[in-house]
């Protein structure tokens, strides 16, 4: 998706722009992500000086201005021309974090409870305005009207004392919350100026609307805000509705794409909505962007993420999304060299690098970890990114209680940070502390119901309390949301399995192996880093374990079948796995994508099996007595001294070799 | 800054693995192992043994030179031939190459220390091989073990930024090893010593490496701090030894060493309590009583919380030491009781028997304040308080207070007049004490007995080599104040000879760093001024003398050492004579006389100024007045064996005799003391006893019959004379040559030699006008 050079630069206006606006109303983490874009596309040449005057002529006249932009609406801009001197002081309070001072400086607390003592307490969008007005007039010293009636302000001074007072009561929240943890700490402290700030929204919305539903003349801040406190109010439809509002309205303020990412939990609801988004480059990034956080890592994705490079190159926003593509497809290699390559780009940058922990633990790679924590420690300690880096860190060295203490002081810094919730539960569970496990397992997906790893921890956390129904609920929330990870279905599979559903246990273990096949050559090979390919093998446990279940179902020949494909495992070679493949095909009455595998590890097996394991052997064993009982003799003596060979058992392999010996001569006698 | 952990403490470590891998050869074990020891125990459990003097002399904080020095002579047992112990050193340090590899590091030290039974029981049950029997390990209460431990401990409980602080400081560390290193095992690249740097600049390039490097290390900082070389615990050891080295030598803090300690103290944020107290002593020594005041009420409030109420007792102990030396002996005393009565609550006996003895000697020096206290029913009477106090320290077995005890009761003894013999036997059963105990403190205050006790009973020579012996041998372990007493009272000896050049040397010869602290500089101020004033009289230098002695009257107070304001005071009086205002030296006497009477004091200065009022007699020339005065302070002097003393009573007496006309008398006294006085060594002493026999002797030519028997004595004279002579030049004392000399001159004119007569004439005038240009 090459852009022409009139296009790049209109795009660079736009995000100056956005990087201003953004910054005028105090949304910093918005404006820090657009800056970011901004500088990461690629300037067009050496020679860009003249061409530059040319394309900034086209949005805007000249340069930017830094402090404050014009309004185009003529109205809005008259009104701010006047509120200069006060958004000034406001705008100065906020940055100084002094957040009711700033909210009190357009909008004094007589006005807010004036609002608050009056509205209805029905919570109703469109009927309201009315009954509201009359009561409205009776309170208020003017009465000109009798609706709803706010101080007479811009609405980027609106949006901002607004903002400011919901970052007052986040604050507030903050401070009145017990400690991380702690026996008080139910998680359920709420932000009180919630109430007042969609009341005023309300009567503000209602005032100015017109016949189609929408507010006239609204700018899409004070939408993005609405959404936003409406989601805080677990009121996740309308504010889905005003944060689209939103983003038509204004589609460079990145918050509002991050506060619908985090209400959208399933690819499907994705892909309803997606048709009512705008379209354009932002919500390109917000597609991508989302389907990353709900562990989608298909080869489109791939596609629109590099064509996004092409246009921001060295965006670092992108580049993580690159790295976590490959994360997601466990392709740790390419992931750990994505983050490599983006820390040397940006050492200072510590966004995101709590992935890139996780990553490298998985990995094992200690020093390295050491030095991510240690460059994360040198550049700040308090950020909760840092503090999940050294928490990781330590749980690598087995420290777990320090680890906790680090996940903590993390969440006391952020208690949204979600991995921080997750990894503490993963933390609790190795000090056999179920209890707060649970507990902590539980509020990462109160925060993001998307992340499987916390329903995957909370189904093993039941599992050792010995609670499989409650573990298989968890398992399945989990496998829901990663379909295509074995580690999910095997859960799930023995899971069942103790439950005695048989039937429904060999199905997800089924499952379990085709999703390893897919990650593990599917996936792969399209992104053609190859690096952990392991051939298409599949796990003998697996096997075993559905062999185990058929043989409890006392189906003897999927029985043998499944043992004779665990122990062929030990090969791994190509035909036999494809014939295996088929033997599951033929099998299986599932959807159509399991035919996949079969077409991705035909291609270039390199025919490295697992060797000897304990389940190889264990299979092996059961079939040499499978082979006794049904009189094959010669396989059973086969079988019995590969199992001496190995090693593993010997003492009963050689009973085995004994009898058959016996029976063998026995029936030669005969 | 770090708790216990430092850079040099993981070299520490290191080493003591290179020696559990039996890489040190038995020949070199042993300075290994001392270099590693000397590192980690207490400084008082250190022997002071010879080979340790090598190890003495490296820094407090070891650095990598240090630990090359120590390494590099020795060669490994194992490895590759021609490679030191420091090589395998290097590596040891240098294979800890990232933060991770630290923890490594830490989390396989347990491997050093021997298992106990029931991990080798766990072991045996995992299947691991119990290790074997050849290999070293430390026993895991070993000086080597514990520390091993500790140190793992600590590791495990730093948080993260102090590992991290921990992992800079050490890479810092090392680095000065880094050329050497790299010689050693060929190139090394850029990054060594950071495997993940290395690692890196394959995949980052050069550049984008330095710069991580930069964030990660934090190179902005420009300064070479040693930061993180020095952990609390240090400063904690260092402050003991400090506060130790001042409570024992009694010197303030040299400069140099005191700025540094600010520095590093400025770099922690927990200020060890102790080096409040530090402070305190400094101040307290430098004179500077409110900053001490201060200081110490900051260092009992900060230590009182954790250290409970326990040593509530101590800290008044402090302040009423602290308050004596300030001047404020009403609170002081108040403060100590107090002390004694929380003592005895507590059941402190050694806290009870230290004020109780403190008491007594404040009740020596200040005996008017002890009696408006009521505190006589807490001791009783000074002997029986004394004895008290020394079955309580046998009981307790605090060793120096029994010691003090004793050598406190010789002192009463000696100031009494009483036995010498049981003076000895109390002086040797301290000696006894000190020598079985090994306290070498106490030494100090025996040698100061002892050269007392000789110096009384005339043997000046033994008196003097007592002190030449202290300040040889044991004045390295002696707190200060001893050696300036005793090179005090040597310089006297050596003045009383007339050697003021050399004991004015003496004096200078002290300390310089030592003479900061206040109290000790002023006595040492005073000395010198007395030694001055001293020679001045002599030399009959007499403006200067006034005005010396004014300076120095003007600083004898109450508080001020009371020996030395009796010399003054002797000085002042002869000063006065040689002024002639015989009038006022009298009151001066008189006044002397009446104070010591009320204190009971010393009863050889007692003796000193009656002898003085009866010269002063015979200098008003009416000497038969002093007679009874004279004969008092003989019998006196006699009885309590004081032996100088005596002499100078028996010389007034001879005096009193020749007035009287009883030459003979006069002669046959002065002619058996003078062999025994020659031997105090007091050239005044001596030049008065000839000048006297001189008088007797005259006198009897006087009286002689016959021309002969007359010529006879004249020529004794003249020979007497001489002497006298001599004596006085040795002192320098103008007037009594000139004394001399004109009395020659008139013997020469009497025997008729009118030549000599007038040599001996011109010679006086000669010395008259030498003394005239002196002044």
């Amino acid at each position: 998706m090459p852009l022409n050079e009139r296009e790049t630069a209109h795009l660079r206006a736009a995000l100056q722009g956005a990087v201003v606006k953004c910054s005028e109303r105090c949304l910093y983490q918005s404006a820090k992500w657009a800056a970011e874009l901004l500088t990461s596309i690629q300037s067009s040449d050496t020679s860009s000086e003249p061409e530059d005057s040319q394309m900034t002529e086209v949005p805007l006249e000249g340069l930017p201005p830094i402090v404050v932009t014009g309004n185009i609406d003529p109205e809005e801009a008259q009104l701010e021309a006047r509120e200069i001197n006060q958004y000034l002081l406001a705008k100065s309070l906020f940055d100084c974090r002094e957040y009711d001072r700033c909210a009190a400086v357009f909008l004094p607390d007589t006005v807010l409870s004036g609002i608050l003592s009056t509205a209805t307490p029905k919570n109703q969008t469109t009927s309201t305005p009315k009954g509201k007005g009359k009561g409205k007039a009776s309170s208020t010293r003017t009465s000109s009207t009798g609706m709803f009636k706010a101080p007479r302000l811009s609405q980027k001074s609106l949006f901002l004392a607004l903002y400011a007072k919901f970052m007052s009561g986040e604050k507030k929240k903050d401070e009145d919350s017990e400690m991380v943890m702690g026996p008080h700490d139910g998680g359920n402290t709420i932000n009180k100026q919630l109430v007042t700030i969609a009341r005023f929204l309300e009567g503000w919305f209602a005032e100015r609307e017109s016949e189609n539903g929408h507010a006239t003349g609204s700018q899409g801040w004070l939408e993005y805000l609405y959404g936003m406190v409406l989601a805080k109010d677990k009121n996740e439809e309308e504010a889905m509705r005003w944060l689209i509002r939103s983003v038509h309205l204004y589609s460079f303020n990145w918050g509002c794409w991050m506060e619908m990412t985090s209400l959208i939990s399933r690819v499907e609801d994705l892909n309803r909505m997606s048709t009512h988004l705008p379209q354009n480059i932002l919500s390109f990034i917000f597609h991508l962007h989302t389907s990353l956080e709900l562990y989608q890592s298909t080869p489109t994705l791939a596609n629109s993420l590099s064509q996004l490079l092409t246009i921001f190159p060295t965006s670092p926003f992108l580049l993580t999304c690159l790295a976590l593509l490959a994360y997601h497809t466990k392709d740790f290699v390419t992931a750990d060299a994505h983050f490599s390559n983006l820390l040397s780009l940006h050492p200072h940058r510590l966004d995101s690098l709590d992935h890139y922990s996780n990553i490298l633990y998985v990995m094992n790679l200690r020093p390295k970890l050491s030095f991510l924590a240690h460059l994360c420690s040198s550049v700040d300690k308090f950020r909760p990114e840092s503090c999940v880096v050294i928490g990781n860190y330590y749980s690598l060295l087995s420290s777990h209680e320090k680890a906790v203490q680090y996940f903590r002081r993390a969440l006391t810094l952020d208690r949204t940070c979600l991995s921080a919730w997750t990894l503490m539960g993963h933390e609790y569970v190795e000090l056999k502390n179920t209890h707060a496990a649970i507990e902590s397992y539980r509020r990462a997906v109160d925060v993001n119901r998307r992340d499987y790893r916390a329903w995957y921890g909370l189904g093993q956390t039941y599992e050792v309390l010995e609670m499989h129904a409650y573990a298989l609920w968890y398992y399945k929330r989990a496998a829901g949301l990663r379909p295509w990870d074995g580690k999910m279905w095997m859960a799930v599979g023995s899971c069942l399995q103790k439950m005695g559903r048989d039937l429904e246990g060999i199905k997800a273990l089924k499952r379990a192996l085709l999703a390893d096949t897919y990650y593990d050559a599917g996936v792969g090979n399209s992104f053609g880093s190859g690096g952990r390919e392991r051939g298409g093998t599949m796990d003998p446990e697996i096997l075993l374990q559905i062999a185990g279940m058929y043989e409890r179902l006392e189906d003897d020949v999927e029985a043998r079948a499944y043992m004779e494909m665990c122990v062929a495992q030990e090969e791994g070679a190509a035909d036999n796995l494809e014939a295996s493949i088929i033997n599951i095909h033929s099998d299986s009455q599932s959807s159509d994508e399991e035919s996949r595998p079969g077409a991705g590890t035909g291609g270039g097996d390199s025919g490295a099996g697992t060797g000897v394991t304990a389940a190889t052997s264990k299979a092996r064993m059961w079939l040499a007595k499978h082979a006794m009982r049904t009189g094959d003799y010669t396989r059973a003596m086969q079988l019995a001294t590969e199992l001496c060979q190995d090693g593993v058992e010997v003492e009963e392999a050689k009973a085995l070799v004994r009898e058959v010996r016996v029976r063998l001569e026995g029936g030669g006698d005969q | 800054m770090a708790r216990y952990l430092t850079p040099s403490k993981i070299g520490l470590l290191a080493l003591v693995e290179l020696y559990t891998d039996a890489i040190v050869p038995t020949s070199s074990t042993i300075p290994i192992l001392s270099f590693v020891l000397n590192q980690l125990l207490p400084n008082n459990l250190k022997s002071q043994h010879n080979d340790m003097a090598a190890l003495q002399s490296l820094p407090f904080l070891i650095d990598l030179k240090a630990f090359e020095t120590v390494l590099a002579p020795h060669p490994a047992a194992s490895g590759l031939p021609g490679r030191s112990l420091w090589d395998h050193f290097l590596k040891k340090i240098w294979d800890i190459d990232s933060l991770d590899a630290l923890h490594v590091f830490f989390a396989r030290r347990p491997n050093l220390l021997a298992k106990s039974r029931d991990e080798l029981k766990k072991d045996g049950e995992m299947g691991i091989p119990p290790p074997s029997e050849d290999m070293i390990m430390l026993s895991r209460t070993s000086p080597f073990g514990s520390f091993v431990r500790r140190s793992k401990v600590e590791f495990e409980r730093l948080r993260f930024s102090d590992a991290l602080a921990l992992w800079t400081a050490f890479t810092k560390w090392r680095q000065g090893s880094k050329a050497y290193w790299s010689r050693r095992n060929g190139a090394l690249g850029r990054w060594a010593g950071d495997s993940v740097l290395a690692q890196g600049e394959e995949e980052w390039g050069m550049e984008a490496t330095e710069m991580l490097e930069l964030v990660v290390f934090g190179g902005l900082d420009l300064e070479d701090t040693d930061e993180g070389c020095v952990s609390s615990d240090d400063i904690e050891k260092l402050l003991e030894f400090q506060v130790e080295q001042m409570q024992k030598i009694g010197s303030r803090i040299p400069t140099e060493i005191k700025d540094k300690f600010k520095g590093i103290l400025d770099e922690s944020i927990m200020v060890p309590s102790l080096s409040h107290y530090l402070n305190f002593l400094d101040a307290w020594r430098s004179g500077d009583y409110p900053t001490s005041f201060d200081n110490l009420h900051r260092y009992f409030d900060y230590t009182m919380q954790n250290r409970d109420r326990l040593f509530y007792q101590y800290a008044l102990m402090n302040l009423a030491v602290l308050q004596a030396d300030f001047g404020c002996y009403d609170e002081a005393v108040a403060a100590m009781l107090e002390t004694i009565s929380t003592a005895r609550e507590n059941k402190d006996n050694p806290c009870l028997n230290f004020a109780l003895n403190w008491m007594y000697h404040f009740g020596k020096a200040h005996p008017n304040i002890i009696k408006g206290t009521d505190s006589t029913n807490m001791l009783g009477i000074e002997r029986e308080g004394l004895a008290f106090l020394r079955i309580k320290a046998k009981e307790t077995g605090m060793w120096t207070l029994w010691s003090s005890s004793l050598l406190s009761e010789a002192k009463l003894g000696m100031s009494n007049g009483e036995s010498v013999a049981t003076i000895f036997e109390n002086l040797l059963k301290s000696s006894h004490l000190i020598v079985d105990k090994n306290i070498k403190s106490m030494m100090g205050p025996q040698v100061a007995m002892y050269s007392a006790l000789w110096a009384r009973l005339g043997v000046t020579q033994l008196s003097r080599q007592y002190g030449d012996v202290f300040l040889s041998c044991h004045a390295r372990y002696a707190l200060f104040d001893d050696t300036l007493r005793l090179t005090g009272r040597i310089a006297h000896l050596l003045a009383e000879k007339g050697h003021y050049d050399h004991a004015m040397e003496k004096l200078e010869s002290l300390d310089e760093n030592a003479l900061r602290s206040w109290k000790v500089n002023q006595y040492w101020l005073k000395y010198r001024g007395i030694l001055r004033l001293k020679r001045d009289l002599h030399r009959n230098d007499l403006d200067g003398a006034g005005q010396l002695l004014s300076q120095l009257l003007q600083s004898n107070g109450p508080d001020s050492d009371s020996d030395l304001s009796f010399e003054i005071n002797t000085l002042h009086i002869d000063y006065l004579i040689r002024r002639t205002d015989y009038g006022r030296a009298m009151a001066r006497i008189e006044h002397l006389a009446s104070s010591m009477k009320e204190d009971g004091d010393d009863i050889n200065l007692r003796i000193k100024l009656l002898t003085m009022k009866a010269l002063l007699q015979d200098k008003c020339g009416r000497p038969q007045k002093g007679f009874s005065v004279a004969v008092r302070a003989a019998s006196i002097a006699w009885r309590a064996r004081l032996i100088p003393a005596l002499w100078g009573a028996m010389a007034v007496l001879a005096n009193i005799l020749a007035s009287l006309s009883e030459f003979k008398a006069s002669a046959q006294i002065l002619n058996s003391v003078l062999p025994r006085a020659l031997e105090c060594e007091n050239c005044s002493l001596n030049a008065q006893l000839f000048s006297f026999l001189v008088n007797a002797y005259m006198g009897m030519a006087g009286q002689a019959k016959d021309s002969l028997k007359r010529k006879e004595n004249l020529t004794k004279c003249l020979d007497f004379i001489d002497r006298a002579f001599n004596e006085y030049s040795a002192l320098e004392d103008i007037k009594g040559q000139c004394e001399m000399m004109a009395k020659k001159a008139t013997i020469m004119r009497v025997v008729g030699e009118k030549v000599l007569a007038n040599d001996y004439a011109s010679a006086y005038l000669a010395l008259k006008k030498e003394s005239t240009l002196v002044v």
